[in-house]
């Protein structure tokens, strides 16, 4: 254990500050002004406040902190049951950034939910402020059981916020499915949180005590279990567990490169932007798994904070336009809106490029890196790995084609609709947190711009750099340490193409870059003019597919309806008849058989004398027979 | 002398409130309950015990004089309390005062009847978790029967004539078949113990000091190890019906359905874990080793009645009794807990009986604020609930999500321990694999209740009765949001209860440990 006092001692107030948001719209919001808003933007500003000093405190002294909190049980046998905080460079960047974002949002939803006299905003309040604590104890938890926790409660503010419209159909649907489908996950993600604790006793992501090495079937079946559900951030926490195992490693990269194309030909023919946005992210997580799985654990962490940036302005800025499009979502309604809309298109157009991976936006650097990362680790004669570099790559043209069709439909060509033509004006409060994360968008890619440390010599690549710093190491969570693992465990090497590692650096970069050029060139000129056409109605049957997300929700609602709810009425159908029917047949049989008795009572003396009788000579016949007096 | 006067108060309250004018009887009702209440909490905070009462741990607040002589037999007055029973007393008291305050909208004919009964039967409860003496136990334990008979029978739906003689004698032959089996245990042990105490007898089994049982008049025996399987099944079975495990459920939906309300309360509360209760108490206590050895059969057991009870509860439109089917499935996590026979297990099952207890109560309960208002409890017969009774609603997203074992609340601890300890189970042959199957529950679970939310609470507001709704008394939620808290509470701090219950568990598993 690392336990430095001061600062960090107050770190624990990251989460409790958006907690007593929660409690403050839950329980007082209706009464409050702007209903639980500001509790909950001065709550999540103080927590941004507070990372980002913890931040600064472990880059200055290069001390991380690893402390127990709050006993859940006290141990026995040799479990180690407990809630503690963990403070190394990764989560310390993580709370800068989920806190950033969650401040913004609650910004931002003063425009998008009070300005627009939405009801129940206590309740979206609380939500959110539950969200935000959830999320950021999920960051600075010390074990996998409290993450665990977190995760679970993030699942259940999903479940609240997308359910926030809950007197339509629709929304409360959707919430059901969204958290059925991450339960589905979380079965095994408890599955191996309970196979970790029972098999080595404590689930510390730090230091010496953390999860040992060893392959026995067990470690196996929870390697597996827990994958499936972790999520990037976990499989970045967890990294020095996956880092052992060479084939899960190899498997976790080309599952993420096939995600990162797979999810991105979805968002092709998708008409409403926020479902754009949806199936990109799945994709650009795809890319995170990707360098994961590469060996690549500072690439995936740089393209996790550009992402998160780049990816939050995007839906800011998405949130803005349907404001102004009277809650209108469908691209083909818009069109035009950037003469009446500056800052939101600007930013908008500089998110947009970010995630298309253009030179010099955040995308580029950190999306670059990733495939650099994979393709190195590849050449060194993986073929897994080069597999899913071959299917990254592909994703990145096709991400350049949809982003850049998304930003023609909505903001260029003439209005296609009175609502466009006269779009609803936006304040200061949307405004302001999609210029602070548009800067960044911009520029964020400069925090490890790593092919110009390499091709300069000098020390930019300071993500790398931070990551590696002293406090990692003392918890074994450094970057460093992982990429030994990597390599004496996993066996990755780098390799390179003819000419060294440079020129497979600038080449891999080149490659890409043209990619998403050309990808967005494509868009351009297919949906430029002033009314575009529908191109992607050429792709027939295929774009059927992509409509349909390749079918995966028939999928879903036959697994759900025609295999589960079939089963259940089939099982309740067996049970009335087959279990119950045979506990009712014991009481008819005996009511039968009672009722045939009664009939012997029937109260004539002469009856029961000729039974007497008759019973005194059967039993005579029987003694004769069975004592052998015959 | 505390205990008799937790049985005492409400048996002459139950007197006093039977004879009472019936417009005061739910109010003097509430009061005689809130006495025992109050001093089970005092018992709670003051309690001294430690180790298992069985196990010749120190036993709290314990009385015990010579009653009478059954032949060979002393039938001592023994009472006390342990880390096992305490906790259970005190949700006794607990969900009977809640009860009594979730009867007053719903019960307008003969309350005093009603109310009597209640508090009758909270006094047998007590006297079921607090009884060391075999006979005084079965005495409390079939005293129980009899109130709940009439309150089905008397206040129930439409069916509750049915019902209520099914509940009556299908749990009434249980008992039976139970009693012979624990009776041969005792007669196997002959000259060994001199009393019908249950320390005695316990600590006798587990010394391993059973013999051969005679069979009079033909000179043959029963081997003691066939006398102790036969007798391990027997009362296995007895207490099955009583949880209830699939294959013996069937009784219970239908008591649920056709129950009053504050009735279903304390079915699903308290009433189940008299059988897991006696399970430990008897079956898992006594004969540890018959437990090895049947291991297998009952963890499967455990796992169909998780899965398949949570199939059911799926297949179901009525809220009553989708809530009665996954009473099924959670109880089925407590079998698979006691049968793991480890620290976490043995743990996990009894927190599992509080939590279980709670939540379901706090289920139940909404559903019947809901039915006050609407006079249907079918899922197809309305939608939007949420937009004319907000608190209530929101009262059962936080029971149903605690039903779906999320974290912070308490059926998540009770849910984890027992995984933990099933998972390393050393008695149970592939126990990761048992655990892993009895925990895809969380998924079906998760299934069953947000469907059926989604269709009764949210969307547009329609009702198919002819009611007019608004917002529920506030007494009744008073009750649940009481449940929601004490919820929150065990499960952010579950050391308040697993501390003392693992104290007693502990003692029952340890010999355990060293079975082969």
């Amino acid at each position: 254990m690392v336990t430095v006092a001061g600062i960090y001692a107050y770190a624990p107030a990251i989460a409790a500050l958006p907690l007593a948001s929660f409690l403050v719209a839950l329980f007082a919001g209706r009464w409050l002004p702007k209903e639980g808003a500001l509790a909950g933007i001065l709550a999540t500003g103080g927590s941004l406040v507070l990372s980002a000093v913890t931040l600064v405190e472990l880059v200055l002294t290069g001390e991380g902190y690893d402390e127990r909190l709050y006993t859940f049980v006290a141990p026995a046998e040799t479990f180690d049951l407990g809630f503690g905080v963990l403070i190394d460079p990764l989560s310390a960047a993580m709370l800068v950034i989920v806190s950033l974002i969650a401040f913004l949002v609650h910004v931002f939803s003063l425009g998008y939910m009070n300005d627009e006299g939405e009801p129940g905003l206590p309740r979206y309040y609380a939500g959110l402020g539950l969200f935000s604590f959830s999320m950021l104890a999920f960051v600075f938890a010390s074990n996998l059981l409290m993450a665990f926790v977190f995760f679970e409660l993030v699942g259940l503010c999903s479940w609240l916020l997308i359910g926030h419209w809950y007197r339509e159909a629709a929304p409360p649907s959707a919430a059901k499915k969204a958290f059925l489908v991450t339960r589905f996950g979380d079965y095994f993600f408890l599955v191996g949180l309970v196979g970790v604790l029972a098999t080595f006793g404590t689930a510390r992501f730090a230091g010496e005590g953390g999860f040992p090495a060893g392959p026995t079937p067990v470690s196996a079946l929870i390697h597996a279990a827990t994958m499936v559900a972790a999520g990037v951030f976990l499989l970045a926490r967890m990294y020095g567990f996956y880092a052992l195992l060479p084939t899960v490693l190899a498997i976790i990269a080309f599952t993420g490169g096939f995600t990162a194309l797979f999810a991105a030909s979805m968002a092709v023919v998708k008409d409403e932007i926020k479902q754009v946005l949806a199936y990109s992210t799945i994709s650009q997580y795809g890319y995170m798994m990707l360098a994961l799985g590469a060996g690549g654990y500072v690439a995936a962490f740089f393209h996790l904070t550009t992402h998160a940036v780049f990816k939050a302005l995007l839906f800011l800025g998405a949130g803005s336009v349907i404001i102004a499009m009277h809650h209108e979502e469908d691209m083909w309604l818009m069109g035009g809106l950037k003469e009446e809309m500056r800052v939101t298109y600007l930013t908008f157009v500089a998110g947009s490029l970010a995630l298309a991976g253009i030179f010099p936006f955040a995308g580029f650097w950190s999306k670059d890196e990733v495939l650099f990362e994979t393709l190195v680790h590849g050449l060194g004669a993986n073929p897994l790995l080069l597999g899913g570099y071959l299917l990254g790559l592909s994703a990145v043209f096709v991400t350049g084609f949809y982003t850049l069709r998304m930003v023609m439909l909505t903001f260029h060509g003439d209005p296609r609709t009175d609502a466009a033509a006269d779009p609803h004006g936006v304040g200061w409060n949307v405004k302001f947190p999609l210029a602070v994360l548009g800067v960044l968008a911009t520029v964020g890619g400069y925090l490890n711009p790593a092919p110009l440390a390499k091709l300069t010599g000098a020390e930019v690549d300071f993500l790398h750099r931070y990551l590696d710093g002293p406090a990692s190491e003392e918890l074994l969570t450094s970057a460093h340490h992982y990429g030994d693992l990597t390599h004496e465990w996993a066996g990755y090497t780098a390799g390179s193409v003819a000419g060294g590692e440079t020129a497979t650096m600038l080449g891999g970069a080149g490659l890409s870059l043209a990619l998403a050029l050309a990808g967005a060139g494509t868009a351009f000129v297919l949906y430029r003019g002033p009314d575009p056409d529908r191109h992607t109605e050429a792709l027939g049957d295929l774009r059927t597919v992509l409509v349909s997300n390749y079918y995966q929700d028939e999928y879903q609602v036959w697994l759900a309806e025609g295999l589960t709810l079939r089963t259940a009425i089939a099982a309740d159908t067996f049970d009335q008849g087959v279990i119950d029917g045979a506990v009712d047949a014991v009481s008819s049989v005996s009511l039968f058989s009672g009722d045939r008795l009664r009939r012997l009572q029937t109260g004539v003396v002469t009856n029961y004398a000729a039974l007497i009788a008759l019973s005194v000579l059967l039993g005579l016949a029987a003694f004769a027979v069975v004592g052998g007096w015959l | 002398m505390l205990v008799e006067a937790l049985i005492a108060v409400p048996l002459v309250g139950a007197a006093v409130v039977a004879v009472a004018p019936n417009e005061y009887a739910e109010r003097l009702a509430l009061g005689v309950s809130a006495v025992p209440l109050v001093g089970s909490l005092y018992m709670y905070l003051a309690f001294d015990g430690s180790g298992n009462a069985l196990l010749g741990g120190d036993v709290a607040y314990e009385t015990f004089f010579e009653w009478l002589t059954l032949g060979p037999y002393a039938v001592n007055y023994h009472v006390g309390l342990d880390g096992i029973s305490l906790p259970l007393v005190v949700m006794t008291t607990v969900l009977t005062t809640l009860s009594i305050l979730s009867a007053w909208t719903p019960i307008d004919d003969r309350q005093r009847q009603f109310y009597g009964l209640m508090l009758f039967m909270e006094a047998a409860l007590v006297g079921v978790f607090a009884a060391l003496d075999f006979l005084l136990w079965f005495v409390f334990w079939e005293a129980v029967l009899v109130p709940m008979y009439f309150l089905i029978g008397v206040w129930g739906g439409p069916r509750r004539k049915y019902a209520a003689i099914k509940f009556f004698v299908y749990t009434n032959i249980a008992s039976l078949v139970m009693f012979i089996g624990f009776f041969a245990l005792v007669f196997g042990l002959g000259d060994a113990v001199g009393s019908t105490g249950l320390p005695e007898i316990a600590q006798a089994l587990r010394a391993g000091q059973l013999g051969a049982l005679g069979l009079p008049g033909t000179g043959a025996a029963i081997p003691a190890d066939v006398l102790a399987l036969s007798a391990f099944v027997a009362m296995f079975v007895g207490f099955a019906v009583k949880v209830p495990v699939v294959p013996f459920h069937t009784w219970l939906p239908d008591a649920h359905v056709e129950a009053p309300t504050p009735a279903s309360v304390m079915l699903a509360g308290v009433l189940l874990k008299m059988g897991t209760y006696a399970l430990l108490r008897f079956n898992f206590t006594m004969l540890p080793e018959q437990a090895a050895t049947l291991a297998v059969p009952i963890a499967a057991v455990a796992v169909v009645s998780v899965i398949y009870g949570a199939l059911l509860a799926l297949a179901q439109s009525d809220l009553k009794r989708i809530v009665a089917y996954s009473s099924v499935s959670s109880m089925g996590y407590v079998i698979l807990g006691l049968v793991a026979y480890s620290y976490y297990g043995v743990g996990g099952a009894t927190f599992q009986m509080i939590a279980h207890g709670l939540i379901s109560g706090l289920l139940f309960m909404t559903v019947g604020v809901f039915y006050n208002a609407t006079h249907t409890r079918m899922v197809g017969d309305m939608s939007g609930l949420a937009d004319r009774m907000p608190v209530t609603a929101s009262v059962f997203v936080a029971g149903a999500f605690a039903y779906m074992g999320l974290p912070l609340m308490a059926g998540f601890a009770a849910e984890l321990f027992i995984f933990l300890g099933a998972f390393r189970s050393t008695v149970l042959p592939a126990a990761p694999l048992f655990t892993a199957a009895a925990m895809f529950g969380i998924v079906v679970v998760a299934g069953y209740l947000l469907w059926a939310m989604q269709r009764s609470l949210f969307g547009p507001f329609r009702l198919e009765t002819d009611y007019d709704v608004g917002r529920a008394p506030v007494h009744d939620v008073a009750a649940i949001v009481t449940l929601v808290g004490l919820i929150v509470l065990l499960g952010t701090a579950p050391e308040l209860l697993y501390d003392m219950m693992s104290d007693a568990t502990v003692d029952v598993v340890e010999m355990g440990g060293e079975l082969p």
